[in-house]
């Protein structure tokens, strides 16, 4: 098993900071599945992280100048590995006017990632900072826990709005409420509902389009037949919600939600190169 | 101590509104008064209440120190900014080829495997002067480090790190012509080589000018002299500020000498005459940063008169 | 954009309606007198009156005058409701609370009369936002019956010079002490706090003092904690009167500019400390 990785061009080290900072907001520990093309993120949908779901997938070859990986075998060439995301994050975080970052698979008292940071100096020579970032090498019978999940079979799809309106709109309504009833159409209408006691609060977005999943696959079928006023809705936990909005720094192109009725929404926020799906499910 | 730097608390405002500042000791009064004449004729004065209290004195000899090096204040603070701010200790090294390493200090193997470990290594030509045992390490506390770094870098200074074997105090050092800035700090004994006994002897109590600004137990933890030189600058600093009257026995390095001489027990190792403010080996975390804001108050004085 | 969502009709009217271009104007003066959850709003044909007290010694009222609404009407003579302020000012910032140019939340507001909810309809950038704020029974409020007529000293201040020294009172103390003379000191705030204490004098030909009417020498001490909170209100203001009536009742008035220039008015007034007796006074160190 080996990989080894560099990052020498400073616009797409910033960008993978950003992804990793990302994932460090949404996930306290995760698993980083590397192969011989892709990066991936993962958070697997368990009960101990109240169902919450996570699965981001980046190109390597958009982001590293080197990239090597060996597997552990040739017919799986694969490594599944646990970190702590914000490890990683720290450690880029000193990378921000490097000349070169070495990310690298190592065994010194424990498996390490081990972050080598190439910085530029007052003298000849450069300033070397090494971040070892201990990790657990997930064995291959437990993989199958890391598979990619299937875009459910949603009621509606619909493009999100921009991005930072709805972060400031749900970051109000948490301090109101602890969840939040989200509900669109197939007319490009998405709400926000908050209602308590003391308060009730429905934010209103249209024209927001959906987007055209028709030819994707035949399981999509639900969404066929709708009638395009008909509002499908899940209620969700606020602060999950909150974490995606104000967690995340890719920047997303596009941006989008997939709602099936009280069990779950979808989100996908994709960039050129990088994609990231989460996965919230509906309180009872 | 809080209760002076309050005063202080906004440099940027300081800077804009204090046209004047009048510093008294009113003994009799119990009280330290200061007052800042502001514009608009607007006068803030602050009677502030003092206790006398005895002064804890490091006896330590930079000279006998086997290890020394020097660099400008920035470098070695760019070079802890790679650490996290919760970090208590760093450990630094002297490694093959003249390199230098700061590296996070953690306890012990199980803590190992669990936490990031961050090494920074810097070449011998980044630094002024290095003049290190090869293979030597001490581990001592980064909080206080860095405060003393935000002075020496603010007042653009080089800082020169004394060093003995792990255990023995490290002692920092900053000098300018009206500035003379020591900072000892007490330094992991490594754990293998417990055999030497903690080091005691070497604290004593000199009868002090009373006017010491130490006044509560947490600034024991830390032993940081400023003192003036009579001699070279022009501006005479102000005499009714206690920071900053002048210690003979620490600017004079055979005078202490001498002193220490006279109080070492016959026998004992000269090494041993160096002394740790800690006792024992466990850095206490809880030290608040009061070096560096002790230190940016007394430049800011500086600047008044 | 117009405004695109209108009051459902119904058959009760309402009693009190509202609509403001630029909700921060309402938002920002309500939280310089946050520092409860609850005020209790007073409409009338002038204008909105927010009331928020504590501890029965210190009262804030906000006024936010009709003109400053581009439409402002109440169909009674007076209308009174108790609202939770720290839900209304989360439904009034729901777009947030930066003014990035161009960008102003509509605000249109309407109450049915006693029982009912609040309504706020908010709009900014086509995105509608509706709140119901369910208000409650209107509580007894204190009357300071501070009237012009008793007041004994009166120092009108550009706020740039209080906002300084209200940001580093030591808060150490239990009171701040104000002294209001005719003669040196002229003004005076002083703490006593666990370090000491600290004077802040400012003379009566300062730049800073606008106005300066002192008959007599008044000597008057105030929870520290309860003046804190006009702190907000002295962030946004551009001058202060500090007024003590013959009892030491203390009035401060702050003038309020907001970004179209329109003046409103924010008032604490606060009850002197009672504990401390003449004899405390008159051993104060100096």
């Amino acid at each position: 098993m080996r990989f080894r990785a560099k990052i020498v061009d400073l616009a797409c080290l910033n960008h993978f900071s950003r992804v990793v900072n990302t994932i460090a907001k949404l996930a306290k520990a995760c698993t980083l599945r590397l192969t011989a093309g892709k990066l991936y993120f993962i958070l697997s949908d368990k009960v101990a992280n109240g169902g919450v779901g996570m699965w981001c997938e980046l190109c390597q070859g958009n982001f590293f100048d080197e990239f090597q990986m060996e597997g552990v075998a040739p017919e799986h060439n694969e490594i599944y590995l646990e970190v702590v995301p914000e490890n990683l994050s720290r450690a880029l975080k000193t990378a921000q006017s490097a000349k070169a970052v070495k990310i690298k698979l190592t065994n010194k008292h424990c498996p390490c990632l081990r972050v080598a940071v190439e910085l530029p100096s007052l003298s000849s020579s450069s300033r070397i900072v090494t971040h070892d970032i201990p990790v657990g090498v997930i064995p291959r019978r437990l993989w199958n826990d890391f598979r990619e999940p299937n875009v459910p079979d949603f009621d509606v799809s619909i493009y999100l709005p921009v991005l930072k309106t709805m972060k400031t709109v749900v970051e109000r309504m948490k301090n109101l409420s602890n969840s939040v009833v989200i509900e669109a159409n197939l007319s490009g209408e998405m709400n926000l509902k908050i209602e308590t006691d003391l308060v009730s609060v429905t934010t209103h977005f249209k024209d927001l389009g959906n987007p055209p999943w028709a030819s994707v696959d035949e399981c999509q079928d639900s969404a066929q037949d709708r009638d395009l006023e008909s509002m499908a809705e899940a209620r969700i936990d606020i602060r999950k919600l909150q974490q995606l909005l104000a967690g995340q720094q890719v920047n997303p192109t596009k941006a989008l939600c997939n709602i099936v009725s009280k069990r779950i929404v979808h989100f996908i926020l994709l960039h050129e190169d990088v994609s990231l799906q989460y996965f919230i499910p509906a309180l009872a | 101590m809080k209760s002076f730097l309050g005063i202080f608390r906004s440099l940027p405002l300081l800077e804009k509104t204090v046209e004047k500042c009048l510093i008294l000791l009113r003994p009799r009064a119990s009280r330290l008064v200061v007052q800042l004449h502001c514009k608009y004729g607007v006068t803030k004065t602050h009677n502030l209440a003092f206790q006398e209290c005895e002064r804890l004195q490091a006896v330590f000899d930079t000279q006998r120190c086997a290890s020394q090096l020097c660099a400008p204040a920035r470098v070695l603070a760019e070079a802890v900014v790679h650490f996290p701010p919760t970090l208590a200790e760093v450990t630094l090294g002297a490694g093959p080829g003249g390199k230098l390493s700061l590296r996070n200090y953690v306890e012990d193997e199980t803590e190992l495997k669990k936490t990031m470990v961050t090494e920074l290594w810097l070449a011998e030509d980044e630094f002024q002067t290095v003049a290190v045992v090869p293979g030597s390490h001490i581990t001592f506390c980064l909080k206080e480090f860095r405060g003393l770094l935000t002075f020496a870098e603010a007042s653009n200074l080089p800082l020169t790190i004394h060093y003995d074997v792990p255990g023995r105090p490290v002692v920092f050092t900053l000098d300018d012509a009206v500035l003379e800035v020591h900072l000892v700090l007490a330094t992991l004994s490594d754990t293998e080589s417990n055999l030497q006994p903690p080091p005691t002897n070497g604290v004593s109590h000199p009868p002090a000018p009373s006017d010491d600004f130490a006044d509560d137990l947490e600034s024991y933890m830390i032993a940081m002299e400023t003192s003036a030189y009579e001699e070279g600058s022009g501006a005479p600093p102000s005499p009714t500020f206690p920071l900053r009257t002048p210690h003979p026995a620490e600017s004079d390095p055979e005078e202490e000498e001498e002193e220490e001489e006279e109080g070492a027990v016959p026998g004992t190792p000269p090494h041993k005459k160096f002394c740790s403010l800690f006792f024992g080996s466990v850095l206490m975390p809880r030290g608040p940063s009061l070096a560096p804001t002790q230190e940016v108050l007394a430049e800011d004085s500086d600047n008044e008169y | 954009m117009p405004f695109s969502a209108q009051p459902p009709a119904s058959g009760e009217p309402y009693v009190l309606t509202a609509s403001l271009d630029n909700a921060r104007h309402l938002s920002s003066l309500l939280r310089a007198v946050h520092f409860r959850d609850h005020a209790t709003c007073f409409a009338t044909a002038n204008g909105l009156r927010v009331t928020v007290e504590d501890a029965k010694c210190i009262q804030a009222n906000a006024f936010i005058q009709a003109e400053i609404f581009q439409e402002f009407a109440v169909q009674e003579e007076a209308v009174t409701f108790r609202i939770n302020l720290s839900v209304l000012l989360d439904c009034l910032t729901i777009f947030g609370t930066s003014s990035l140019p161009g960008t102003s939340t509509a605000l249109r507001m309407c109450y049915r009369g006693y029982g009912s909810p609040l309504m706020l309809f908010l709009e900014e950038g086509g995105v509608v936002t509706v709140c119901k704020i369910n208000t409650e029974e209107p509580a007894e409020l204190l009357d300071f019956d501070f009237c012009s007529t008793n007041v004994v000293n009166k120092i009108i201040l550009q706020s740039e010079g209080l906002r300084e020294a209200f940001s580093e009172l030591d808060m150490t103390s239990e009171v701040l002490q104000i002294t209001t003379s005719p003669d040196k000191p002229y003004f005076r705030l002083s703490t006593f706090g666990n370090a000491g204490s600290a004077h802040l004098d400012y003379p009566r030909d300062s730049d800073l003092m606008e106005a300066f009417h002192c008959s007599q020498t008044q000597t008057n001490r105030y929870k520290i904690s309860l003046l804190k909170p006009s702190t907000k209100a002295l962030a946004l203001s551009c001058k202060v009167s500090i007024r003590t009536d013959a009892q030491g009742f203390l009035s401060l008035q702050y003038m309020i500019r907001n970004e179209d220039g329109q003046i409103c008015f924010v008032e604490y007034y606060c009850c002197p400390d009672e504990d401390i007796t003449e004899a405390k006074l008159h051993r104060r160190d100096s």
